[in-house]
């Protein structure tokens, strides 16, 4: 195991120097190793979707510095900060977010597409995650033919199928009942397993967060407890 | 990423197929209307100017020095000859004739009015411009005996005459006195050559000379091959003929040539139209669909999609509509401004309305490549010009913002 991600003093502050001030997150400390499969968990409001944003780098940091794999995201600009998740990190969203006028396959080829990958070789590993995520026979349909639960498996399948080393999903079982949300996070245990890639996740499910190896606790913007999970 | 981009934009917009459609054919319609009108009066304006060119001025005229001014019998061409051999040996001469101009008096038994008398070559004018085109009663002859004469249309109106009637024609000759002649009236020309069609009356040209006591002509008209080097003629003709001037057809009908400025400004404000609802439709459509799909774009430059892609992918949304209106607009005017090149546009049941200001009754219309490269300029720059603000409103979104709304 290796140093990484390693935030250090990060800090948030929503509407600075106005009234409607906030300290979303506080002199954050925090280091993971590659291939962990992290929860943060913590009440609304704690900090967990703020953290997972700093991290994606979809949101700058007030304070302190973020580094993933030895790169300083804190330090990128726009484009930069843009091919980093393109090429690293993997999103998955609360509410699937998944291109409507796409299909399945679509979808789930867009990232390495962008990444300038060719039709083969994109439709090789489609064919790879889908039979993993057991998607394989809704590769044809749109979004909105595919019930919540098959959409955030392509939503998974869409995060994991550029190989990045880092995937971040804020609440992805939020929208799902307990056994789609249970096979859904064994599929994203077993990714993490095979594919040895990094999975932070934000919950409040007690389900959810016992499948992770490490819980992060938050509460007003700090880190209560970090812990390895036997 | 160009399959992506394009792929992307084409399904957007058949997301929203009728709104999509609206627009296109919004585009459509401009562009087909303005294709129309375009054709229609670039045709009316060349029929107007091709009328006076081959009725009269051809597309260079040679005189005397001081005859346009002061068209006085005695200023004959000199050197006559030895123009027309150079001319009939010049390059970029088609054909050219010469006539005797004279104005004079026309009578008949009751009536008289002011004539413009040309005294002219029948057979040559038929090589030369198919002046023979324009008879509508009669025939384009002067008789064996030359005796004959061809009338403007009004001319023979206001005259209360037709082909067999009998007039006589007096015109100042050379040596002061007053000439006459008596013709019979063998044709009637309508030219839409407003001053041919109220006063003049075509001779034969030996007659002509005879009546008035004339060598030489005094007038050459000259039909080129390629007009854009007819100056180059002109200043050959004035270095090596010092005593003649040369003038165009744009230089002989002023007020033709702004006619047509004048349509090429009115074609100017038409592309002005079609550009604005162009812009507007597209604009509109684009803006929509942006804001509605803020979300969507913020995904996508949370998964790594670069703004610059994003523009792209919206960019190509307005390029497609404005293409597909395009080509739906040009191959409809295409199409009406064939058929009217081919059978005119007929405006008969106008004709004397029309023939007061010169206009055919049977418009054909033009088609110019330029109408539709200019078009296209126009669409191309509403469909980028559109996309501007939209762009910029999603440039001020945040990703992480409109991801959690």
């Amino acid at each position: 195991m290796s140093k990484f991600i390693t935030l250090s003093n990060v800090s948030k502050i929503f509407n600075p120097g106005t009234p409607l001030e906030v300290d979303a997150l506080q002199d954050i400390d925090l280091v993971l190793d590659r291939g962990e499969f992290v929860v943060l968990s913590g009440p609304s409001g704690s900090g967990k979707t703020t953290l997972l944003n700093l991290m994606g780098g979809l949101d700058r940091a007030s304070g302190g510095t973020i580094r993933i794999d030895g790169k300083e995201i804190t330090a990128l600009h726009e484009d930069a900060l843009c091919d980093e998740r393109r090429d690293n990190i993997g999103f998955i969203f609360q509410a699937y977010n998944l291109i409507p006028v796409f299909s399945a396959k679509e979808n789930i080829e867009y990232v390495m597409k962008l990444q300038g990958r060719d039709q083969p070789s994109c439709d090789r590993r489609v064919t790879e995650v889908a039979k993993k995520l057991g998607i394989e026979k809704l590769l044809h349909k749109l979004p909105s033919n595919l019930s919540g639960g098959q959409q955030q498996r392509v939503a998974v399948a869409r995060a994991v199928a550029s190989k990045p080393k880092l995937i971040l999903a804020d609440e992805p079982t939020a929208n799902l009942d307990s056994v789609s949300a249970g096979e859904l996070m064994d599929m994203m245990e077993k990714l993490n397993r095979e594919e040895n890639i990094t999975i932070i996740f934000s919950s409040h499910d007690p389900m959810v967060i016992g499948k992770a190896k490490r819980s992060v606790v938050l509460k007003d913007g700090k880190v209560i407890k970090n812990e390895t999970v036997s | 990423m160009f399959k992506l981009i394009f792929k992307s934009a084409l399904a957007s917009l058949l997301r929203r197929k009728l709104r999509t459609a609206l627009v296109i054919t919004m585009i459509a319609m401009s562009l087909w209307g303005l294709l129309l009108m375009q054709g229609i009066y670039d045709g009316m304006v060349q029929q107007m100017i091709g009328n006076a060119v081959r009725s009269d001025s051809s597309q260079l005229s040679i005189f005397a020095k001081g005859f346009r001014a002061q068209p006085d019998v005695k200023l004959q061409l000199q050197k006559q000859q030895e123009i027309k051999n150079f001319l009939a040996h010049h390059p970029n001469v088609k054909s050219h004739i010469s006539r005797i101009l004279s104005r004079g008096l026309i009578a008949t038994a009751r009536y008289n009015r002011n004539a413009l008398i040309y005294g002219i070559d029948p057979g040559a004018e038929i090589t030369h411009a198919s002046l023979n085109r324009y008879v509508v009663e009669g025939a384009f002859d002067f008789g064996d005996k030359r005796r004959g004469a061809l009338l403007g249309y009004k001319l023979a109106k206001k005259l209360k005459i037709s082909p067999g009637d009998k007039v006589v024609l007096s015109a100042q000759s050379m040596d002061q006195q007053i000439a006459s002649v008596a013709l019979r009236v063998k044709g009637v020309l309508r030219t839409n050559n407003l001053s041919i069609d109220e006063s003049g009356v075509f001779m034969h040209k030996q007659r002509a000379k005879a009546m008035l006591g004339l060598e030489n002509a005094h007038q050459i008209a000259v039909m080129v091959h390629d007009y854009s080097r007819v100056a180059t003629l002109q200043t050959q003709l004035r270095t090596k003929f010092p005593g003649v001037k040369s003038y165009t057809w744009e230089q002989l009908y002023p007020a033709l040539q702004q006619s047509r400025e004048l349509m090429e400004l009115f074609n100017s404000i038409s592309y002005a139209i079609v550009f604005c609802t162009a812009a507007i439709g597209i604009f509109g459509v684009v803006l929509v669909s942006v804001l509605e799909r803020l979300r969507e774009f913020g995904v996508l430059r949370a998964i790594g999609t670069r703004f610059g892609v994003i523009a792209a992918m919206i960019f190509a949304e307005s390029f497609l509509i404005g293409v597909a209106g395009f080509a739906a607009g040009s191959l409809l005017g295409g199409a009406t401004l064939e058929y009217f090149a081919a059978f005119g546009l007929d405006l008969r049941s106008f004709s004397d309305a029309l023939g007061e200001f010169g206009i055919d009754a049977v418009t054909y219309a033009m088609i110019k490549p330029e109408y539709f490269t200019t078009s296209f300029v126009a669409v191309f720059a509403a469909t980028f010009l559109s996309v501007l603000i939209p762009l910029r409103i999603l440039r001020k979104s945040k990703p992480v913002e409109v991801i959690n709304e």
